[in-house]
């Protein structure tokens, strides 16, 4: 198992000491804030820090992943969500543009995020410990549905994939939290980012409704400021993300995941 | 099993702890506050005009349907221009020909190097006048000299001008803020007032309870008694809480209207640079009082110009 994980290391083009396997788990919460503290500086600067943490998700996607055990992405999620909420909580909120209820309401949406993911990772650890994943329906006949994870080398049955980002496999039992924990972090960062923007930036009312950063401009001039527009920023890179992620659930996993349940409607019509 | 119970718990009390330390009222703006209502607010006006007033009108002017307005300004009239006839005299005054207005107020500007948005500045708080029928004047007071920027010492500059002219009301205004709402009447009420309550730069939300800074209107002989406001605020920021000290040091106490009506629009700008001495400025505030003021007020007056729309005090601080 351990020669088998792939580290940071492997990933990198150039071989370094492989005994860094702790480091992987802990660069991030370093390397992220560095990068978000140099992106501060000014505009440009933002934009090419932007562009080469997605051209570096690119890249780790182009990566064979099928080994990718390393603890690194999933502990750059984490090291993400922490300094996001710690930018949110400290700089946006001190600004005191905020109100309380508006501060409740993103706390929650965040303690649900929390919880989906928490449960996610909880019930595919369970799978892990317990071997094999044999879903409710699992049937010896239909293998073309069943696979196995190299990754964490189980066997799990249809609609599954392994998520370096979340460190685990999503399966049957925990698609559910999956998808759920995606929408709510999708949730938590629409309203964080624009509760930020519209604080850090000249906001107007669009339709007499709701409140949308307008104007920008005067972001830099101040370090604080800077720092929590850079955050949002990438934020709403974030949310890009989470958002294609949505969407491919929505097209491929969502209609192979109910396709059962339709055909059972089905059956019930017919009968 | 009991290991993760154990973990339950200590997750529980890290939520716990988390929602205590975020629900402090002190961290957050407010989006509603204590105001006077709307049909309360003539109750609350201080009816006093200018002692220099000669009005030929037989009738008293109305504001009934001035504070009922729900009409809400497009910022972008700074770009336009005034209309022909608009019957604003030399110096920036303004006396309604039709009835007799029951409010004579000074606005007092502290001004530099900020030519054009002066210009959107005037053109639209002088159609925004149009709908109030109140006597007023604009004074805009420029520092000439190199120095920080002291908006306070300004602004004692532009009060005594505007005591000087026999204003018993003067509003203190920032030149980058635009009142939105015809029915925000610049008048004072009887005990001093916040008029920038709700701005769009601050998302609607008013900062802190005691944040007097922005637009403000008070009566000359409360300003008189709080002795104006300090002279010694070089840069930007604390003389706005200097003032607020100094009024509950004389037991105002202030107030303000609804957010509704409350809306300003502020212009984006570069920060100005923040004035080095004012925490320790504001934390003997109240012992200045009485020394740091009107009563202090020594500066240098290079010229008074009577523009057609405004009056230009120049001084050099």
């Amino acid at each position: 198992m351990v020669s088998s994980a792939l580290t940071i290391q492997d990933i990198l083009p150039f071989r370094a000491n492989n005994k860094k396997v702790d480091m992987d788990a802990f660069l991030p919460f370093i390397v992220l804030p560095f990068l978000l503290l140099i992106a501060t500086i000014s505009r440009t600067i933002t934009i090419i820090i932007m562009v080469v943490i997605g051209m570096g998700v690119l890249y780790v996607y182009t990566r064979p992943r099928q080994k990718n055990r390393s603890p690194f992405f999933f502990s750059w999620t984490m090291s993400s969500a922490v300094t996001m909420f710690l930018v949110f909580e400290i700089i946006i909120l001190g600004l005191l543009e905020v109100t309380q209820l508006e501060n409740f309401i993103f706390l929650l949406l965040l303690a649900c995020t929390c919880y989906f993911f928490y449960k996610m990772k909880a019930i595919a650890d369970f799978e892990l410990a317990t071997g094999s994943s044999k879903g409710k329906e699992y049937s010896p006949v239909l293998t073309s549905d069943s696979y196995y994870c190299q990754v964490c080398q189980i066997e799990v049955n249809e609609r599954f994939f392994h998520s370096i980002w979340w460190d685990c496999c999503v399966l049957r039992p925990n698609y559910v939290y999956f998808l759920a924990g995606q929408i709510c972090a999708f949730a938590t960062l629409l309203f964080g980012t624009n509760l930020g923007l519209t604080t850090v930036c000249q906001p107007f009312i669009f339709y007499g409704l709701i409140l949308l950063p307008e104007d920008c401009n005067d972001a830099y001039y101040e370090f604080d400021l800077s720092l929590g527009f850079v955050t949002c920023v990438y934020g709403v890179g974030y949310l890009f993300v989470i958002a294609l992620v949505l969407i491919r659930q929505l097209l491929i996993y969502l209609p192979k995941y109910s396709e059962p349940q339709w055909r059972k409607l089905v059956n019930v019509l017919n009968v | 099993m009991r290991c993760s119970y154990r973990k339950k718990i200590i997750y529980g009390v890290i939520t716990i702890l988390i929602f205590i330390i975020f629900s402090h009222p002190g961290l957050y703006g407010r989006s509603s506050y204590e105001f006077i209502e709307k049909h309360n607010i003539l109750k609350y006006l201080h009816e006093e005009v200018n002692v220099n007033l000669t009005s030929n009108a037989f009738t008293n002017c109305d504001y009934h349907d001035i504070i009922n307005d729900e009409t809400t300004l497009s910022p972008n009239l700074i770009e336009g221009d005034l209309v022909e006839g608009h019957g604003i005299r030399d110096g920036g005054e303004y006396i309604p020909q039709d009835c007799r207005p029951k409010f004579s107020t000074a606005i007092i500007v502290p001004y530099r190097d900020r030519a054009e948005q002066l210009r959107g500045f005037l053109v639209y708080m002088h159609t925004f006048f149009r709908r109030q029928r109140i006597h007023y004047r604009i004074f805009i007071i420029e520092q000439v000299d190199s120095r920080p920027f002291n908006r306070a010492k300004l602004l004692n500059i532009g009060a005594a001008a505007a005591i000087n002219a026999g204003f018993p009301c003067i509003v203190l205004h920032d030149v980058d803020l635009l009142p939105l709402r015809p029915s925000n009447l610049y008048a004072c009420t009887k005990q001093p007032r916040h008029m920038s309550s709700s701005i769009n730069k601050f998302r609607f939300v008013l900062p802190y309870l005691t944040l007097f800074g922005g637009v403000i209107s008070i009566r000359t002989s409360q300003y008189k008694m709080v002795n104006g406001m300090s002279n010694e605020y070089f840069g930007w920021g604390a003389e706005d809480d200097d003032l607020y000290s100094r009024l509950r040091a004389c037991n105002f106490k202030i107030c303000r209207f609804g957010p509704e009506i409350s809306q300003y629009h502020m212009f984006s700008h570069k920060l100005q640079r923040k004035g080095k001495l004012r925490s320790d400025l504001l934390s003997f505030a109240r012992k200045r009082m009485a020394a740091d003021g009107l009563s202090s007020l020594h500066y240098l007056e290079v010229a008074t110009v009577l523009h057609p729309l405004f009056t230009h005090i120049m001084v050099d601080l």
